[in-house]
């Protein structure tokens, strides 16, 4: 009796404190809504569809590792006074959206609140793994988290951001519904432009430092021989540059592509010797003061590779 | 209708034909016939090739209700000049880690150690604690075993410090494993929107094992708190300063109160922040200890430390510590320690220590340290 009794007032206690949180949820017409993203690309989508009824944070910066971003106690701040927060998901910041959320007191953006939004919900994924063991090293359990290189995709990342902003703003429903389409249509009409630009070298054989790339990969038809990591977030070592370099001696490869924050050195090294070129490609927006938003990244990209394509005069790639 | 007419030009017309042939009556015919062609679609739509995404997401849950689980191991061999044995080799400490949230409005977080105690395993519960995820006004409330907030350093584990031994500050005041009690602790974010504030105060029964504190049967309630202000100095570099505090009954009939103040400078490229890090990090802790027969002792110690990684997997830290004792300020001890770490992955590093130090009263020694510690299990939080 006393035990229940206990347990009633224990209940109503959280209660209490749960309701004392949700009445700001409804956000007046006024203000907008606050947005913190994990990585660039999603605050960019969310400032698409969301136009200037929102204000975005993003965490990490274009030019950062997103697995690796420091849970600085400054984003603890942005975080408690947010009405939404999107994330890619799966696991690709695991090590730090955690520690963040954990700290950041505020219910509407925890899981399950409604202003969490997980990106990468409807997406279809790639190397989902069959089995997991770190020996494989930095394994993705739940599959390949890069998903929104491919521009595809992107559109079902914008979709679940226009949910939450309906749920969120059911009054700009009709407001967020047209930035939506408008943001479908752009992509489809610079879709079929940068597809058209990569046409030639469909099925061109590249080396990727890092596996970032299958869904990049799959839409613009390129085939990733090898990567310069031995296994994937272990650094190269000699004997998978020297595999890598034998490999593109023998199928004539010579584009390598790599990302602002891994370093060159091992990349550069292998071009050297094989004749080929290193290629910086953007994963997030801001990786370059010109990819100013989610359209840009793939403008930037798709320019480079046809660039590298060029130089080292790979036409067209029927080899494969 | 479009995609229906897709659905039967392509492989639809043949299952059709040989399905639909037998016909019932005309109406349900009609009604099964669409559920068919349906069926179809959803099997052609998930065996086409990925041209366009396909709408169903693949199931992202294999043991989502377990709690994430990882067990830590470090292991030592060690080196000492004067000692009777010189060399040794120890299974220091077996941590078993589980977290998860509880419901919406909490989560938990119990850390259980299986260290060597006079020569034998036993069992620890090193913390174990709830911790509040909805409070209104930016609180947070934790009750449980939990390490205090004291001190920048005592929250953090010992394996994962970058350096293997405590600061002599931090043995000689919070006692060999830091301070570690059971009670409560209520934790407020300052809305300030300059820069980042944290206000942490904690009512707990009193440590069981202390230097500083009481240990006896009695009342000893400790209380300690911790003010956090912590700046973004360019994105590059942060900065931080902390204020600590702690107050509890002494084995005199006294109280020893303590303060503490840290400072932590951290540059960390942005762009390259796997591979460069430095940081400058000092913290003081002052000790006033009175006894019911009024006496006085007021003590210190500190420690200074300069981490720089240099490389993808490499770090070095080195150390400076000083150290009076709470009961006797003129029993003062220092030592100097080097610590060479090598980080295969996230989940492993080796460590190689060398350390020297001498007090008031024994002569200078010399250790030589060798520590493996290493991670099974989820994937543990990084730290900043």
């Amino acid at each position: 009796m006393v035990k229940t009794l206990i347990g009633r007032f224990a209940a109503a206690l959280w209660v209490v404190a749960v309701t004392g949180l949700a009445s700001p949820l409804e956000c007046d017409a006024q203000s907008k809504v606050s947005v913190v993203t994990t990585i660039p690309d999603l605050a960019s989508i969310v400032n698409l569809i969301g136009g200037d009824r929102v204000e975005t944070f993003a965490i990490a910066t274009g030019y950062q590792n997103p697995h690796f971003v420091d849970p600085k106690p400054s984003y603890i701040m942005r975080l408690s006074r947010a009405d939404m927060f999107v994330t890619v998901g799966l696991d690709l910041e695991t090590g730090w959206v955690v520690p963040l959320l954990n700290s950041a007191r505020n219910g509407k953006i925890m899981q399950g609140g409604p202003g969490y939004v997980d990106a990468s919900k409807g997406v279809s994924l790639l190397q989902v793994p069959t089995n997991l063991s770190r020996e494989q090293g930095d394994i993705h359990v739940y599959g390949n988290p890069h998903y929104w290189l491919d521009f595809e995709r992107g559109k079902i990342v914008a979709r679940n951001i226009f949910d939450a902003l309906v749920r969120l703003r059911p009054q700009d429903r009709s407001y967020f519904e047209s930035n939506l389409a408008a943001f479908v249509e752009h992509l489809d009409s610079k879709g079929s432009e940068w597809l058209a630009k990569l046409e030639p070298y469909k099925g061109a054989s590249i080396i990727a430092y890092h596996n970032e790339w299958p869904y990049f990969e799959e839409r613009f038809g390129l085939r990733i021989a090898e990567f310069l990591e031995p296994k994937p977030g272990i650094p190269p070592s000699p004997s998978q540059l020297a595999r890598v370099i034998g490999l593109m001696k023998r199928e004539d490869i010579r584009v390598i592509i790599t990302s602002p924050y891994f370093k060159k050195d091992a990349a550069e090294l292998v071009a050297r010797k094989t004749g080929g070129v290193v290629v910086t490609l953007a994963t997030l927006v801001g990786a370059e003061p010109e990819i100013r938003d989610y359209f840009d990244l793939f403008d930037y990209n798709v320019t480079q590779l046809v660039d590298a394509f060029g130089r080292v005069g790979v036409s067209t790639g029927s080899s494969d | 209708m479009n995609t229906i007419l897709r659905g039967l030009r392509y492989t639809g017309v043949i299952l059709l034909s040989t399905v639909s042939v037998p016909t019932f009556g005309q109406d349900t015919s009609a009604d099964a016939d669409s559920l068919l062609i349906q069926e179809i679609e959803r099997e052609l739509s998930e065996g086409k090739p990925a041209d366009s995404p396909a709408p169903l997401p693949q199931r992202r849950t294999s043991n989502t209700l377990n709690p994430a689980i990882s067990v830590i191991g470090d292991f030592r061999a060690h080196y000492v000049s004067d000692a009777d044995r010189n060399v040794n080799f120890e299974m220091h400490e077996v941590e078993t880690a589980l977290n998860s949230a509880v419901d919406p409005y909490a989560r938990a977080d119990f850390f259980v150690s299986i260290a060597q105690e006079d020569g034998e395993f036993a069992f620890e519960l090193e913390e174990a604690f709830l911790t509040t995820l909805s409070l209104p006004a930016q609180l947070q409330l934790k009750v449980g075993k939990f390490r205090s907030a004291f001190g920048k350093l005592n929250r953090i584990h010992p394996h994962a410090l970058p350096f293997i031994d405590l600061p002599l500050a931090y043995t000689n005041y919070l006692g060999e494993e830091g301070l570690n009690d059971q009670g409560a602790s209520l934790s407020w974010l300052i809305p300030n929107r300059r820069f980042y504030q944290e206000v942490v105060f904690e009512i707990t029964r009193g440590p069981d094992e202390s230097p500083s504190f009481a240990v006896d049967d009695g009342n000893r309630l400790l209380y300690a708190g911790r003010l956090r202000n912590f700046w973004d100095l360019t994105e590059n570099a942060t900065f931080e300063i902390g204020l600590s505090g702690a107050t509890g009954r002494n084995e005199d009939g006294g109280t020893t109160t303590l303060g503490g103040a840290d400072f932590t400078y951290i540059w960390k490229p942005l762009q390259f922040n796997v591979y460069r890090t430095l940081v400058l990090q000092s913290e003081a802790i002052f000790a006033r200890r009175t006894t019911d027969a009024g006496s006085r002792i007021n003590s210190w110690g500190w420690y200074g430390l300069l981490r720089y990684q240099f490389a993808r997997r490499w770090q070095a830290t080195l150390k400076f510590d000083y150290s009076d004792t709470p009961d006797n300020a003129s029993h003062n001890e220092n030592a100097t320690s080097l610590t060479l770490g090598f980080l295969t992955s996230e989940y492993q590093k080796i460590e190689l220590g060398l350390r020297t130090a001498a007090s008031a009263e024994a002569d200078r020694f010399y250790e030589t340290i060798i520590r493996a510690v290493f991670v099974i299990g989820a994937h543990g939080a990084h730290e900043y």
